[in-house]
C-alpha cells in the first residue's frame, strides 16, 4: 500500500490510500463522534455529527466521506468544527421527547452520550415538537419509537445490505421523516435483533430485554455463544446473577459485529426451569436426593463394573477440557464402551447461513479434536442405543428424550438400561429416567475453551456463580478419574496445558494467550 | 438584442416539429453528426461561455469535460426539466411553446459527451408539458432525429421522457438521479460527483432546460455569436421569469448585464399601483432578497447580482411592494422549504421546520425578543453543512429577510401585529407560493 502523508490537529500521520478520514483518525486513537456512520454498512452521510475541518477547503467536509490524501491537514476540535457539532446535536434534538427517564436505552445512547460531551447546553427550542408512532412492533423482537428516532438509517441499511431483507424504508418527507415496515411485512428475519444493536438512540429496542434491568447494574463477560458451532463472541450481560442478554462483541474472524436471534435469546432455554441442586439415586419409589460423596462412589461402582457395553454421550455445549477429562474418564474404565459427541443438523435458509451453523453444538468440533469419538458418529450411536445395543449408558448435558425425532421410542430404550447415569442442570425427561443423576453447571457459569466448526480456539468464561451444590462437569470427571486412581488437574488453564501437550493441532498453544479475539487451532485437526 | 431562447414562441404551433424545421430547426444537429467531432463540439461550447442556466451558473462545456472519455461504462446525458423553485416558471414555457429547441439542445448534448441513452427528467406537475414533449420526441424520433444510426452517422440515441412525482427536492441533480434510478429522492454524497459516477453509478451529465435549448441556436451561428452578447464572465442570454407586484409579469429573455432597475421599470412596466418597489429576489425563493435600494446599480449577470449580495440564480424575479409584509413573505418561504426537505440530513431535516415555526409564531403576533437571532443562528448553523444545497437554499432567504428588514421583524414582535401599511396586510403576499 503506498503510504500517505497526513496532519491531523497539528500532529503529522501515515495512513494507507482508501481510508476515510473518520478510519484514519480512530487508527491513531481520535475518535471523530457520529451516529450514521457504521464500519460495516454503506455511508449515509446524513446524521452530520463528524462534520471536520480540512485545510483548503472552504466547508466543513463529512469525516466519514472524505477520503484522506497526501499533505492533507484536519482539524477535528477547532471551534468551526465544535460549532457545527454542537449544532448538529441541538438538531437531532430538537424533535427528540428527551424520556430518558422511561427509554430503556438510557445509559447507552449515543444522544446521551455525545450531549454530555459535545452540547451541554439548554435547549433553544420552544415550539412544539413533532410527534410520530410509539411502541409500534416491528417484529418478534424489535419495537420502535418513532419520537426518538435520529433517522441516521442504520437499521435500514443493516436489512437492505447485511440481510438483504428489506424490511424497513424511510417515509415521508422533513420532519415527519419516519422509518417504517414495508406493508404487509414483518421485521422478522433471522438477523433481526441485531438493529436493536446498531440503533445508536432508543428508537429500536429489543422486546425480551427491555425494561428488565437498567443498563448500568449489567455485569458484562465476554464469552462464546453456546447457540452453534459458528462460536460468534459475545458479551453475556448478567444481573442479580441472572443473564439479562446476549450482545454480539466485535471479532472479524468470527461474527463481524453480529449475533443472529436463535443464538441471543438461546440462553432463556439453556438456563430455564427449576435447577438440580442434588445428586440422585434411584431407589423405591424414584430419584431421591444422596450426597454427593455416596454418588461419585455409586458412580465409581457401576462404571467399574458396568454391564457393557456403554453408551457415553457429551454434551457439544461441554468445553475442550471437559471433553478431555470425560475421554480420559471413559478410557479409564473397563467397560467396552462408545464415545460421541451430541450433534444434530438442521437446514439453514439463506439468511441462516450468514451467521448460523446447521448443529447447535458449540464445540462439537473441540470436543472430536479432544477424543470424544469412537468414530461412528453420534446417529450411529443413537440408533445402536434405539435398537438396544446398548446395556449402560453415561449422558451428560443433553435430554436425548427431548431432542428426538421419536421421543417415545427413546423413552423405552433409556428405560430398559441396566445402568444409566444422567449428568445435567435440570431433571430432564432424560434424566427422570436416569440411575444416578449428578447436578452440574451450564455454560454461563464455568471458564474453559470451545473451538468452532472453522478451528478457532477461544474463551468461555464465567458470568454467573453456580449453585452451592451443583459441581463443574470438569469437577465430576476430575473426582471420578480420582477415585479411579488417575488424578488430574481441576484448574482449566492445567487442563488445557495438558491438551496442548498431548493433541497435537493444540500444541504449542496458551490459555492465557487465547485472549478475547482467540486462536487458530493448528491445521488437519478437523475431524468432521 | 436576437432572441436565442424564445425565437419561435410567437409562432403558430412552434411546438409542432414542422414550424421548428422552418425555423431551422434540427440543423444544428445535422452539423454536429456531419461535421463535428465530440472534442470539437465541447470545444464550440465552451468558446461560447455558455454557463448552466439551473441557478448555479457552472460553464457547461468545463461541465461536459469531466466526463472520462476511457470509462467503458454507459454514458447518460440528462435534462432537468424539474422546474420548481417558487417564482421561477421560464422552464415550463418551452418545454410548452419550443420542445423541440430542448430535445435538439438534448442530442447535441449528448452526442458531446457520447451518451446513447438520455432523459428529460419532467416535474411531476407538469402534465402538459409531459405530453407536449412526448409528442415532440415521438416526431422527432420519426424523422430520424432520434433513434439507431441517427441520419447515417452511425451514431445511436434513445431519448427518455421521465416524469417526476411531485417533489422540489428532485430538481437537485443528485435527487434527480435517485429518483430517476426508481428510489426515493434523496440527493447522494458528493463525492463521487455524477460525472463520473452519476446515474446507476455511471457518468453522467445533468444540464437544466434552458442550458440545452440555447444549444441550437450556439451551434447554428458560432459560438462567437453567442459570446457577443452579455458581459466579461456571463455570456449571451437568459430567461427571467417576473412575478409578484409588477405590472407586466410573464417571461423575459434579457441580454446578460442588462440593468436590473431599467429591465423592471422600463421592460415590465414596474410596481403597478403607484406603489414603490419594497424588495425584489432576483433568482428564485431560495436567492437572498435584495432592497429596493440595492438594486440600484445593479445588472442582470451573475457577477453584479452577487456583488449585491444576492445571486442571479434561476432567474425567478419576485417583486414585492411597500404593502408587502415581509414577516409574513419570510414565513412563506421558510414554510415552503420546511415542506419540501427531504429530511435525509440532520441539519435541513431539523433547522427548515425550526426556522419555520419561529416565523410562523412572529408573523402569529407571538414572537418574542430573541427570535430573529436565533432563526440567523439556526439558519447559519444549516448553511454549508448539509448533504446538498437545499439547506443553503432554505437557510439564505431566512437571514436575508431578516437582515434587510430587520426594523419590520423588530416591530412586528413588538407590537405583536402586522405594521405595513394599515396593518391590515394580512394576505398582501399570497402571491407566493403556498405549499
Amino acid at each position: 500500500m503506498d503510504p500517505i502523508k497526513f496532519t491531523l490537529n497539528g500532529k503529522e500521520f501515515v495512513t494507507a490510500k482508501g481510508r476515510t478520514v473518520i478510519q484514519a483518525a480512530a487508527d491513531v486513537g481520535i475518535l471523530i463522534p457520529y451516529y450514521c456512520y457504521h464500519p460495516k454498512l454503506s455511508i449515509a452521510g446524513n446524521c452530520r455529527m463528524c462534520l471536520v475541518e480540512i485545510e483548503k477547503m472552504p466547508k466543513l467536509q463529512i469525516a466519514c466521506n472524505t477520503l484522506v490524501t497526501d499533505g492533507m491537514s484536519v482539524l477535528t476540535g477547532s471551534p468551526k468544527v465544535l460549532t457545527a457539532r454542537k449544532a448538529v446535536m441541538e438538531f437531532l434534538l430538537v424533535n427528540h421527547p428527551l424520556d430518558c427517564p422511561i427509554c430503556d436505552q438510557a445509559g447507552e445512547c449515543w444522544l446521551q452520550d455525545y450531549y454530555m460531551k459535545h452540547d451541554l447546553s439548554a435547549s433553544r427550542f420552544t415550539e412544539k415538537k413533532e410527534h410520530d408512532r410509539k411502541r409500534e412492533i416491528f417484529g418478534p423482537n424489535v419495537v420502535f419509537d418513532g419520537e426518538r428516532c435520529i433517522k441516521c438509517t442504520r437499521c435500514v441499511r443493516f436489512l437492505q445490505e447485511v440481510t438483504h431483507t428489506n424490511e424497513l424504508t424511510v417515509l415521508h418527507r422533513g420532519d415527519h421523516s419516519t422509518i417504517a415496515l414495508f406493508p404487509d411485512t414483518a421485521l422478522d428475519n433471522p438477523l433481526s435483533a441485531n438493529v436493536n444493536d446498531i440503533c445508536p438512540v432508543g428508537a429500536l429496542t429489543d422486546r425480551d430485554f427491555r425494561f428488565k434491568v437498567r443498563v448500568w447494574y449489567l455485569n458484562k463477560t465476554p464469552s462464546i455463544c453456546p447457540g452453534c458451532s459458528t462460536g460468534c463472541n459475545i458479551s453475556v450481560e448478567t444481573y442479580q446473577n441472572r443473564i439479562a442478554r446476549f450482545k454480539p462483541r466485535i471479532n472479524e474472524a468470527v461474527n463481524s459485529h453480529w449475533l443472529c436471534d436463535e443464538g441471543r435469546y438461546c440462553f432463556h432455554e439453556l438456563t430455564a426451569g427449576p435447577r438440580l441442586r442434588t445428586p440422585m439415586i434411584r431407589q423405591e419409589g424414584g430419584l431421591v436426593p444422596t450426597a454427593w460423596e455416596q454418588a461419585l462412589r455409586e458412580v465409581v461402582n457401576g462404571l467399574s463394573g458396568a454391564p457393557a457395553p456403554l453408551a457415553a454421550v457429551l454434551s457439544g455445549r461441554n468445553t475442550n477440557e471437559e471433553a478431555y477429562l470425560f475421554r480420559k474418564l471413559i478410557e479409564a474404565i473397563p467397560a467396552q464402551a462408545s464415545l460421541e459427541v451430541f450433534y444434530q443438523e438442521r437446514p439453514l435458509t439463506e439468511v441462516q447461513k450468514i451467521l448460523m451453523s446447521p448443529d447447535r453444538s458449540p464445540n462439537f468440533r473441540g470436543a472430536r479434536d479432544m477424543g470424544v469419538s469412537s468414530n461412528i458418529g453420534f446417529d450411529s450411536l443413537m440408533d445402536r442405543l434405539l435398537s438396544g445395543s446398548f446395556a449402560s449408558a453415561y449422558v451428560v448435558g443433553e435430554d436425548l428424550i427431548g431432542s428426538s425425532d421419536e421421543p417415545e421410542k427413546t423413552r423405552e430404550a433409556l428405560a430398559k438400561l441396566a445402568f444409566f447415569i444422567v449428568q445435567d442442570v435440570r431433571l430432564s425427561e432424560t434424566a427422570k429416567l436416569a440411575h444416578i443423576v449428578l447436578p452440574a453447571t451450564h455454560f454461563g457459569e464455568k471458564d474453559g475453551t470451545y473451538t468452532n466448526r472453522k478451528g478457532r480456539l477461544q474463551k468461555l468464561n464465567a458470568a454467573l456463580i453456580a449453585p452451592e451444590e451443583a459441581l463443574h462437569d470438569s469437577e465430576i470427571f476430575a473426582r471420578l478419574l480420582d477415585q479411579l486412581g488417575k488424578p488430574v488437574s481441576l484448574a482449566p488453564g492445567e487442563i488445557f496445558a495438558a491438551i496442548a501437550d498431548e493433541i497435537p493441532a493444540y500444541n504449542g498453544l496458551s490459555y492465557a494467550a487465547i485472549g478475547d479475539q482467540g486462536v487458530e487451532v493448528g491445521g488437519g485437526a478437523g475431524h468432521s | 438584442m436576437e432572441k436565442v431562447l424564445l425565437r419561435n414562441i410567437d409562432v403558430a404551433d412552434s411546438h409542432t416539429l414542422a414550424v421548428y424545421q422552418s425555423r431551422g430547426g434540427y440543423r444544428a444537429w445535422e452539423k454536429v453528426l456531419r461535421t463535428m467531432t465530440p472534442a470539437k463540439l465541447i470545444e464550440e461550447v465552451k468558446e461560447s461561455g455558455l454557463r448552466g442556466r439551473g441557478g448555479a451558473g457552472f460553464p457547461t462545456g468545463m461541465k461536459w469535460s469531466f466526463v472520462p472519455k476511457d470509462n467503458p461504462k454507459p454514458k447518460y446525458l440528462i435534462c432537468n426539466a424539474d422546474e420548481s423553485e417558487p417564482g421561477t416558471f421560464k422552464d415550463r414555457l418551452i418545454i410548452e411553446r419550443d420542445p423541440h429547441a430542448i430535445i435538439e439542445g438534448t442530442l447535441i448534448a449528448a452526442y458531446a459527451i457520447q451518451s446513447h441513452t438520455a432523459f428529460i427528467y419532467i416535474r411531476g406537475e407538469f402534465a402538459f408539458g409531459a405530453a407536449m414533449l412526448e409528442r415532440a420526441v415521438a416526431e422527432a424520433t420519426e424523422a430520424g432525429y432520434i433513434g439507431e444510426n441517427i441520419l447515417g452517422s452511425g451514431y445511436d440515441l434513445d431519448l427518455i421522457v421521465h416524469r417526476g412525482a411531485g417533489a422540489y427536492i428532485c430538481g437537485e441533480e443528485t435527487a434527480l438521479l435517485s429518483s430517476l434510478e426508481g428510489s426515493r429522492g434523496w440527493p447522494k454524497l458528493k463525492p463521487p460527483f455524477p460525472a463520473t459516477h452519476g446515474l446507476f453509478g455511471c457518468p453522467t451529465v445533468v444540464n437544466n432546460v434552458e442550458t440545452l435549448a440555447a444549444l441550437p441556436w450556439i451551434i447554428d451561428r458560432g459560438a462567437a455569436a453567442y459570446a457577443a452578447m452579455g458581459t466579461e464572465k456571463s455570456k449571451g442570454t437568459k430567461l427571467f421569469s417576473v412575478s409578484g407586484h409588477i405590472a407586466k409579469p410573464g417571461v423575459y429573455e434579457v441580454e446578460m448585464g442588462y440593468p436590473f432597475k431599467k429591465f423592471l421599470e422600463a421592460d415590465c412596466g414596474g410596481v403597478p399601483h403607484g406603489r414603490k418597489l419594497k424588495g425584489v429576489i432576483p433568482g428564485g425563493a431560495s436567492m437572498p432578497v435584495l432592497r429596493a435600494d440595492e438594486i440600484e446599480k445593479v445588472n442582470l449577470d451573475y457577477e453584479s447580482v452577487q456583488a449585491a449580495g444576492s445571486l442571479l440564480g434561476s432567474g425567478g424575479v419576485i417583486v414585492m411592494d411597500e404593502s408587502t409584509c415581509m414577516v409574513r413573505a419570510a414565513w412563506n418561504i421558510a414554510r415552503f422549504f420546511a415542506h419540501e426537505s427531504c429530511g435525509q440530513c440532520s441539519p435541513c431535516r431539523e433547522g427548515c421546520h425550526w426556522m419555520e415555526k419561529v416565523f410562523h409564531r412572529i408573523e402569529q403576533g407571538r414572537g418574542e425578543a430573541g427570535d430573529l437571532d436565533l432563526i440567523l443562528n439556526v439558519s447559519g448553523n444549516i448553511m454549508g453543512n448539509t448533504i446538498c444545497p437545499f439547506g443553503d437554499a432554505a437557510a439564505m432567504p431566512a437571514a436575508a429577510f431578516i437582515k434587510k428588514y430587520g426594523d419590520e421583524f423588530e416591530e412586528h414582535i413588538r407590537r405583536k401585529k402586522c405594521t405595513v401599511g394599515d396593518g391590515a396586510s394580512v394576505s398582501s403576499s399570497e402571491f407566493l407560493v403556498s405549499s
